[in-house]
């Protein structure tokens, strides 16, 4: 299946090699324009070396620099080389194909090259998003070349969309963004207190593109709720009561920083179990014993959704009024009465 | 073009990964306010000064009846002392099981029970604790307090000096006292 794919490729570059010589002879020949030709000819070859040393002479030189298809040839020749070179992640071939591309579409806008330039400018754009992706998921020590390589993908974007709108892939980005900050900031807590602010500072950004998104409100208030709850794990039993007054002013500082976020997911969700541990989590630590205890109602009506469905579907098949209809009926109320998110978490109107 | 397609297959994985991404809180069974309270309650070991005869022997904590703090004791009890004295965790599920002790930790459940625990360490050097809120004025020597979200304490300075107890300073600026 690979092999089946690499010849098809090979098919594929061989055929846009061949359709550039065409398009090339058509120009008016040089000595200098002869080398772009000679690029070509090389790439075609595979020498890529070859392809790469004749193309560069042709852009620095005066006949051919101010050429749209000097650089388009350009940015097509080092997409190629970019492409031999994925593994290696030091090369910068990449980056020369977009530089010539991004030049190639300030020289002339309306080249019969810019569809084919379009797509490759695409191509490479979406590669900086995957080895963003690929560098958070891989290694959380790889956040920043996961922030370069996404800040990358929009500026390449942008050379052939001006008006994107990234909204929702920073989103998506900042939140596992913060989320690997948040794994590096608890390797080691003290040494990597920096990750903390950077966590927050993720979260937070995510927010101000969208105020109600779920998994930042919930991530956001399960950072502050974590940190005060760690701080009071850790309490020496030794500690003076002067201090123990202070720290106890931090955590409650930090909880009460943690509600409003946790309300937020709340309200967006009022089904989702990790949501409501964490809230009644958040007024248990708050003393705020009645609301933390309301919400464990609620988290236990969640948790007899299983029980309750069963209940309704058994009493559909008994007949009504016999002991067992009315024992299974008393059973569904009382789970009603109970826990009074059981009909709208379960889906039932 | 069938490269790009497979691309754009590859973000999308990416992407509809990284939109239901949550935190994990792995904390979250924690009892803060046991923990709070057990760090005041070995405080009050510190800044309390029992009668001599009080200073040999085990330091016994007793519970009366069910409370979250007994977990965070016993690890007190397991890893410090009052004083040089070693402390002894001691629960009681009624009040005829009460015997004699140090401090006498009265849950929230037992509130009801505080007149008879007072009656039956009456003349004992006992510190009555509660962990419910005003309680202090009807006879404890301590009370726990929930103020402005934190855990905060009532002292009657009178109640624990009755029973041959003297408060630190320390402890009395940090306090609600009653009396």
């Amino acid at each position: 299946m690979v092999l089946k794919n690499n010849i098809s490729i090979i098919k594929a570059t061989t055929k846009v090699v061949m359709l550039l010589l065409f398009i090339a002879a058509c120009h008016k020949t040089s000595a200098q324009q002869d080398m772009v030709r000679q690029a070509l000819k090389a790439l075609q070859a595979e020498d890529l070396e070859t392809a790469k040393g004749n193309i560069d002479a042709a852009a620095v030189h005066e006949e051919t620099k101010d050429s749209s298809s000097t650089w388009y040839y350009r940015g097509f020749i080092y997409k190629k080389v970019y492409n031999t070179e994925k593994s290696n992640k030091s090369s910068i071939a990449r980056d020369i194909s977009v530089e010539s591309f991004q030049t190639f579409f300030e020289i002339d806008k309306k080249s019969e090259l810019y569809e084919t330039a379009y797509k490759s400018v695409k191509y490479l754009a979406s590669t900086y998003y995957n080895d963003a992706a690929n560098a958070l998921t891989d290694n959380p020590e790889g956040y920043e070349r996961a922030i370069i390589n996404f800040e990358k993908h929009k500026e390449t974007m942008l050379l052939i969309e001006p008006n994107h709108d990234f909204r929702s892939l920073e989103m998506q980005f900042y939140l596992v963004l913060g989320q690997v900050y948040n794994q590096l900031y608890e390797q080691d807590r003290e040494k990597n207190i920096l990750f903390y602010e950077k966590t927050e500072d993720a979260y937070k950004l995510v927010l101000g593109l969208d105020s109600n998104n779920l998994s930042a409100n919930y991530n956001l208030a399960i950072l502050y709720y974590n940190e005060g709850v760690n701080i009071i794990k850790n309490l020496d039993y030794d500690l003076d009561l002067i201090t123990l007054t202070l720290i106890q002013d931090e955590v409650v500082v930090l909880f009460q920083r943690a509600l409003p976020y946790a309300e937020r997911a709340y309200l967006l969700n009022p089904c989702r179990k990790e949501t409501l541990i964490m809230l009644s989590g958040i007024y248990f630590s708050l003393n705020e014993m009645e609301k933390s205890q309301q919400i464990q109602t609620e988290l236990e009506g969640i948790e007899k959704i299983g029980e309750y469905k069963e209940l309704l579907k058994s009493v559909d098949g008994l007949q009504d009024g016999t002991d067992e209809f009315n024992d299974v009926q008393n059973k569904i109320k009382k789970l009603i009465e109970a826990h009074s998110n059981i009909n709208y978490c379960a889906g039932i109107k | 073009m069938k490269r790009l397609s497979i691309i754009s297959i590859i973000l999308l994985v990416l992407l509809t990964s990284a939109g239901t991404s949550y935190e994990s809180a792995t904390k979250q069974n924690f009892d803060t306010n046991a923990k709070m309270k057990a760090v005041f309650v070995y405080n009050f070991t510190r800044y309390i000064d029992w009668p001599e005869e009080y200073k040999q022997g085990n330091f016994v904590i007793g519970l009366l009846g069910e409370t979250s703090i007994t977990e965070e004791l016993t690890k007190v009890a397991a890893t410090k002392k009052a004083v040089n004295q070693t402390i002894e965790v001691k629960k009681f599920g009624s009040m005829g099981d009460v015997s004699e002790c140090h401090i006498l930790y009265v849950s929230s459940n037992n509130s009801g029970d505080l007149s008879e625990a007072l009656q039956k360490t009456k003349g004992r050097s006992t510190l009555v604790i509660t962990e419910r809120d005003g309680l202090a004025a009807k006879g404890a020597g301590i009370s726990f307090k929930v103020v402005a979200n934190r855990q905060k304490f009532e002292i009657s300075k009178g109640n624990i000096e009755t029973r041959k107890m003297t408060v630190g300073a320390a402890l009395l600026s940090l306090a609600i006292v009653v009396d």
